[in-house]
């Protein structure tokens, strides 16, 4: 919301300069986010003395003249009428912006130099004369700034108003804040009514159906009034705080609405039926057209205002079409109401309607404020648009808004804030607001809460109100002491922190993807309509359609991740995200949330170097990773085994299931082609995915250091040529199974097809080692056991020695 | 004929002293193979030890012996000391040319930021605790004393998921979360992910946060300024000041907004700070009434403090970063810089 300085100033005399105000309104809860001079753009206008005039020799209607701005005299070309030798004027130099959106530059008039502009009160944004330009009286000298000489200063504040201070949504609210600040004294503009016309209630009469909706409705009537614009003070002061100005009736509504808070609405009361106001809520899908002319449809609970037949306005939010002010207009209903805030809030909400109407009342304005707002638009038709003012209000008003009074415990306030103001300071900073306060006893004070205060319910909000007075800069900082129990950390905050840890120590760089993905992502990753993961949880409100859903998987966040990679030619990627996903739930209120990683390498395993050739990433490589990790996580028993049925997204016959003690926890293997082609990336993808709650309870709790071995190893060598199909863990358990207590390690160096070996044949090199705990092996007894591992492969394989 | 121990000292002077004479590696060999060679001056006289007087030749062999291992350590060091000094003086091996490489991955710079800021809150007590991101109405709103239909409402904008569940919009419904379950005394903190319906340039629609509360007998707002104060001085440094100023929050009261003194200009004014010297950093307050109603506890034995603050935010402060998207983006360009 937008304050001017120089308006506030009607109602407090402020001491502070801008700068200084803006920074103590901020320090007392009411953010200003900028500061703006509305006469910024006459930086560059100079008053000037018109030393000669004289005809243009090209241009009947233009003149030549020299005007003298202080340091110097410059040639301006002018069209006005009005000006004379020895005139001072307003002279615009070249690069003044004027409001009209015209930019000065010197520039040449048919063939004749102006090095500037003579302007009027309008061209300058600072009046409304029309007729010729600004003649400034003989007090003024030449080649002084215009702002400064006519006292032209001003700033608008923009306030980032928090939403339970509806208060000072206007400047009298504003200013009570600055007088609290500055111990000054806030002055309510005086208002003298001069009622002439027939009583009121004779002229109209107001009926409220719901008065849940509508707890007071206040009408006014005006006869004799003339639409007009208003005059300029009118419209500067609307203009300053953005609101902008359509005829003198509108423009003191709006007037008063920014500067008690109250709004309020004019209906021409020659359009409303029967001349009356009816109260009373829509019908569902009726039908109206409000102000903006747009055609609204209404539901049940949304409140109108009507007249004898219809409605003329959408209560609290926009008046209509049907009843609007207009040039014609010379009868006058003015319309001060309280409207319940939720009803308010949301009918705008639905209708997608906001306006300075529906912000003030759906925060709750003051309800004894309506009687003062309507009293003070009524003296300004009055003054302004010749209005006859008819006696008295009819003011409807069935279930009164109680005051509010609060018991607060000055120890207890202590207690909360950390500062210790004794009862009567207490009292002071309360009443700068508008508090007012009465001891109950020594600790107790009752404080009663003026009405325009509608967010202090509690002690606390007192208790708030005296610290923020205080300033909480006023208030020490102190320890709270240590903790007096330190919980034990979490296992799984544990694991993940470690785990992160790990593939960063293997190359891994960690991401972090949006939680939602693309509908069709499931589509992208070829799953099937009964996997759970097509069946997102869906936003209903998405900002795209690429981020409609909540991820089911990890994988397609991290595909979009490598393809952004890919475009800028990053294509060398380890990368890997620890986060969750998202399934649905049939039974319960709230998706299930599953925390898992995801992994993935693509480009090179070894990049490019004088010592080493370039090698492409392969299956191998990424199940070296993920073996090193379980490793680190001390988990033995992993295995890899051909999944019973792969997740589609991975290339059939390289992906594998990641086992421990039977209990799937990941999965690996190379991205299939199809998806790769979804996500337009253009090279192998091996990726891995680990569920943590599979994992977690595999990894041991404690930890037990084994000795080291006394007795030295000794290693033998074996190359078997084997059928293709035979897979390596075949082998190695059949080799362990000969003699698990002595063989401790089998490496398999070499695995080769091709000549010289047979077609549909392979050779696989083994280096075993011999190892015992108890004594240190003879030769004799490895060769047996070796010899025994030999024979027993080729029978159980069909193996041939080379 | 000389006495044979004369003829050995001879041999030996004349060995050293034309071995302290040489300087090239070939002479030394070749006295080498003059004195102990097989035809050398040392071998003849081994050789013909037999020619000496009975009496004389063991003595005479062990001197000869003695001397031989003397001189073949001699040759020996003196031949070792030219390689060296040859060696140092070679040009080496070319030390600029690059390493092998290895792959080093890091951490994301939120997750640096989020464990340095835990690693502060853990040194005062605080314990980590998370919880949905799918969150209940009730959890995320109305438990915070942010009804239905209230203008608060406003303060966030919110992905719904039906009408009683939303993306979390912040993480203080762990607060909620973590009361119902526990009695004071409670220290948290919650870090994590929180969604808005906001993308721009200084929003993203998912962002990290960390909420912080603090219940127990006799917390005021002073404790809730220390906290936050040595928080800050730990994050930022010690000169770093901190300014508290009123604000608005549904579930605190007093509430307040957090500056810091700008860390670019250190309060001079520049763009980061949009000339104001102050950054806000952090939302913090008394944990108001009404939530300690809605979890149960005596709000006239217990009172409390909440704070919460956005991660990528002190991460773009602390780490110099201009783009708040480019945390999202994941180019591995901006990931090697951490
Ligand atoms: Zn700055």
């Amino acid at each position: 919301m937008k304050v001017s300085k120089s308006w506030l100033s009607e109602y407090v005399s402020i001491q502070s300069d801008t700068d200084h105000l803006a920074d103590a309104l901020t320090m007392a809860g009411l953010e200003i986010e900028s500061v703006s001079d509305p006469y910024a753009h006459l930086k560059n206008v100079l008053v000037g003395k018109i030393r000669s005039i004289a005809p243009h020799p090209k241009a009947d209607r233009l003149q030549c003249c020299r005007v003298d701005i202080g340091d110097k005299t410059i040639s301006v070309v002018c069209g006005a009428k009005n000006i004379f030798e020895g005139a001072l004027i307003a002279c615009a130099l070249p690069g003044t912006h004027l409001p009209n959106g015209l930019i000065l530059k010197k520039t040449s008039i048919r063939d004749e130099l102006s090095e500037g502009m003579i302007c009027s009160e309008t061209e300058l944004g600072i009046g409304n004369a029309h007729e010729g330009i600004l003649i400034l009286d003989n007090s003024h000298t030449p080649g002084t700034l215009l702002n400064e000489t006519l006292n032209l200063n001003d700033a608008v504040m923009e306030i980032g108003l928090t939403p339970n201070r509806p208060d000072c949504a206007c400047m009298i609210g504003v200013a009570r804040e600055i007088a609290a600040i500055e111990s000054g004294t806030l002055k309510y503009p005086a208002i003298t009514l001069n009622e002439s016309g027939p009583d009121c209630s004779t002229m109209t009469s107001v009926t409220i159906e719901n008065p849940d909706h509508c707890p007071r409705y206040a009408a006014r009537v005006m006869l004799n009034v003339q639409v007009a614009p208003s005059p300029f003070w009118l419209q500067q002061r609307l203009s300053a705080v953005g609101l902008r100005p359509i005829n003198n009736v509108v423009d003191i509504t709006n007037f008063v609405m920014m500067e008690t808070g109250q709004p309020l609405h004019a209906f021409d009361y020659d359009l409303l039926d029967e001349h009356r106001i009816v109260v009373r809520t829509a019908r569902q899908d009726e039908k109206f057209t409000t102000l903006d002319k747009k055609e609204r449809t209404m539901e049940s609970d949304m409140l109108f205002i009507c007249d004898g037949k219809k409605p003329v306005a959408v209560a609290g939010v926009m008046g209509g079409l049907n009843s609007e002010i207009h040039d014609g207009t010379q009868r006058v209903l003015l319309e001060s109401a309280y409207f319940q805030p939720t009803s308010v809030r949301k009918t705008s909400k639905r209708l997608g309607l906001n306006t300075d109407a529906s912000y003030r009342f759906e925060r709750g304005i003051d309800p004894e404020g309506v009687i003062f707002a309507i009293n003070r638009a009524a003296q300004l038709m009055n003054e302004i648009c010749g209005a006859t003012v008819c006696k008295g209000i009819v003011d409807v008003y069935p279930h009164t808004i109680p005051s509010v009074h609060i018991d607060v415990s000055v120890k207890k306030t202590h207690q909360l804030i950390g500062i210790t103001p004794d009862q009567e300071q207490i009292e002071s900073l309360l009443k700068s607001i508008e508090f007012t306060v009465n001891p109950i006893d020594e600790d107790l004070i009752r404080v009663n809460v003026p009405s325009f205060r509608v967010d202090v319910k509690r002690p606390q909000d007192i208790m708030e109100e005296v610290a923020r007075l205080v300033g909480y800069n006023e208030i020490p900082s102190v320890s709270p002491g240590s903790a007096a129990c330190v919980e034990r950390p979490s296992r799984h905050l544990f694991y993940r922190q470690y785990i992160k840890q790990s593939m960063i120590g293997f190359g891994f760089f960690e991401t972090i993807n949006y939680s939602f993905i693309s509908s069709d992502s499931a589509d992208r990753l070829k799953l099937t309509s009964d996997d759970p993961r097509c069946h997102p949880v869906a936003l209903l409100n998405p900002i795209s359609e690429d981020q409609a859903v909540m991820r089911t998987s990890l994988v397609p966040g991290m595909l979009e991740t490598i393809r952004r990679n890919l475009n800028q030619k990053n294509v060398n990627l380890k990368l890997f995200e620890s986060g969750k996903i998202f399934l649905n739930h049939s039974n319960a209120p709230l998706p299930q949330e599953r925390e898992g990683i995801v992994g993935i390498w693509t480009g090179t395993s070894q990049i490019e170097n004088w010592q080493q050739t370039e090698t492409a990433c392969n299956f191998y490589d990424l199940k070296g990773v993920v073996e090193a990790l379980m490793h680190r996580l001390y988990i033995k028993k992993l295995t890899f085994c051909k999944p019973e049925q792969a997740d589609p997204y991975f290339r059939k016959g390289s992906v594998a299931w990641m086992m421990v003690k039977q209990n799937k926890v990941g999965i690996l293997g190379e991205i299939h082609s199809d998806v790769l082609g979804a996500y337009q990336i253009k090279q192998p993808v091996y990726l891995f995915e680990i569920n943590y709650e599979a994992l977690y309870p595999m990894i041991p709790e404690k930890l037990s250091a084994r000795p080291l071995p006394r007795y030295p190893s000794t290693t033998r060598d074996m190359t078997l040529i084997l059928d293709k199909a035979v897979q390596a863990k075949e082998i190695l358990d059949v080799m362990k199974s000969c003699n698990e207590k002595l063989v401790s390690d089998i490496q398999i160096f070499s695995v080769y097809e091709g000549n010289p070996i047979s077609e549909g044949k392979k050779s696989m090199s083994f280096r075993i080692t011999f190892r015992s705990w108890e004594e240190t092996l003879k030769d004799e007894k490895i060769n047996q056991i070796h010899t025994d591992i030999a024979k027993t492969v080729i029978k159980t394989f069909h193996a041939d020695l080379p | 004929m000389n006495a044979p121990s004369n003829m050995l000292e001879q041999i030996q002077s004349d060995a050293l002293e034309s071995l302290a004479a040489a300087s090239d590696e070939s002479v030394i060999q070749e006295i080498q193979t003059h004195f102990l060679g097989r035809k050398g001056v040392l071998t003849h006289f081994l050789r013909n030890i037999s020619d000496l007087p009975k009496e004389v030749r063991p003595e005479a062999g062990k001197s000869a012996n003695v001397l031989k291992k003397k001189l073949e350590t001699a040759f020996h060091n003196a031949l070792s000391d030219i390689q060296t000094a040859k060696q140092d003086q070679e040009p080496g091996i070319d030390i600029t040319l690059p390493g092998r490489p290895v792959s080093c991955g890091a951490f994301h710079p939120l997750t640096l930021m989020n464990q340095e800021i835990c690693d502060v809150f853990k040194q005062l007590g605080f314990e980590i605790v998370e919880g949905p991101e799918v969150e209940l109405d009730y959890y995320n709103f109305e438990a915070l004393n942010i009804p239905k239909d209230h203008p608060a409402r406003d303060m966030q904008d919110t992905f719904y998921i039906s009408d009683n569940v939303v993306l979390r919009t912040h993480t203080s419904p762990l607060q909620i979360r973590t009361m119902e379950k526990r009695k004071p005394p409670v220290r948290i903190i919650a870090p994590g992910k929180v969604y808005r319906c906001d993308s721009d340039i200084t929003h993203t629609p998912m962002f990290q946060q960390i909420e912080g509360l603090l219940v127990d007998k006799n917390i005021h707002f002073g404790h809730l300024k220390g906290i936050l104060t040595t928080f800050v001085h730990h994050i930022f440094d010690e000169q770093t000041l901190l300014r508290f100023r009123p604000s608005f929050f549904p579930f605190t009261e007093p509430s307040a907004e957090v500056d810091i003194q700008c860390v670019m200009c250190r309060g001079d004014g520049c763009r980061v700070c949009s000339q104001t010297g102050w950054l806000e950093i952090l939302g913090a307050g008394m944990v108001h009434p009404a939530v300690f109603e809605n979890v149960h506890y005596d709000t006239d034995q217990y009172t409390g403090f909440a704070f919460g603050m956005g991660i990528e935010r002190i991460a773009m402060l602390k780490y110099g970063i201009d783009d708040l998207r480019k945390f999202y983006d994941n180019d591995i360009r901006f990931l090697n810089q951490f």
